[in-house]
């Protein structure tokens, strides 16, 4: 619980957004990408790619606390950290029509990556957002900050 | 702890007051930074609650001799609760960002209040001092 402790709390946020923002980056780079994986000799398309969250919570004085009987509520947080990047596994590969193509099956058949422009324009304008809320507190931190630096004046 | 009495009182209630404060903005900072995170329960502080808490949130020293100084560490912050049954949004998330963001400039405000009446409390004191 140090000063700056509400700003680590604002920056370990904004560092997850803009992770957040450049797995969204990589999806729509990679929308018409069928070579991602080589896997048995195959290319498979890319797969999105998303990301999960969860609130650092865990340091070593909560668990104290914990340990010497205070009950684990009262804890304000760390922030937040992104736990994994994991792969779109259950949304399908999109399927199009394109015997020209070098990776096309013998129906003529291409495996397009299961990347939905739309649905990654939704989760960029979501974390656009949410970077800015961040930035919003920073900016009222600060603020707060540099008035307590006025007591006495 | 008493310095002097010309400190008391007023002082005394103003930190206690920036202390509360400066918990609520940690709050809504932790409450912002998990906007998206799944399953995550918006916390707040409770003034009434931050009193009775804080007597026994800290862990004091052990003396073994009179003659030994005593000392406390709070890593502890008092007060702090979720609303666990909250939820707000599918993935479980109950951070209600329009409430965060009002809590934010009221807490601001409330600082701002707070610092310029310490300050005042301290002009005032400077004017006996020096004797106007």
């Amino acid at each position: 619980m140090s000063i700056f402790h509400s700003m680590n709390t604002t920056a370990s946020a904004l560092t997850s957004q803009r992770l957040r923002m450049d797995v969204i980056s990589s999806n729509m780079a990679n929308v018409d990408t069928t070579r991602g994986r080589l896997v048995n000799g195959e290319w498979e398309p890319y797969r999105r790619k998303s990301v999960t969250l969860k609130p650092l919570e865990g340091q070593f004085s909560s668990f104290l606390n914990v340990a010497v009987g205070h009950s684990s509520k009262g804890q304000v947080g760390n922030g937040v950290k992104v736990s994994r990047i994991t792969e779109d596994r259950e949304t399908p590969f999109k399927l199009v029509f394109d015997p020209s193509h070098p990776d096309a099956d013998e129906s003529g058949y291409v495996e397009m990556p299961n990347v939905d422009p739309l649905r990654e324009m939704v989760d960029l304008i979501s974390a656009t957002r949410s970077y800015e809320a961040n930035v919003t507190v920073f900016n009222a931190n600060k603020a707060m900050l540099t008035k307590a630096l006025e007591i006495g004046k | 702890m008493k310095y002097l009495s010309l400190f008391g009182g007023t002082i005394q209630n103003l930190e206690n007051g920036l202390a509360y404060a400066s918990v609520k903005q940690k709050t809504i900072a932790q409450n912002i930074a998990n906007v998206d995170t799944p399953n995550y329960k918006s916390k707040d502080v409770s003034f009434a609650q931050m009193f009775s808490d804080a007597k026994q949130s800290s862990m004091a020293a052990y003396r073994t001799d009179t003659k030994h100084f005593g000392f406390k560490m709070r890593e502890y912050s008092p007060g702090v609760f979720s609303y666990t049954n909250m939820r707000y949004r599918q993935n479980g998330n109950g951070v209600d960002m329009d409430k965060e963001q009002a809590n934010l400039a009221t807490n601001q405000i409330y600082y701002n209040a707070l610092i310029d009446r310490v300050s005042g409390k301290l002009n005032s004191l400077q004017t006996v001092i020096k004797g106007g």
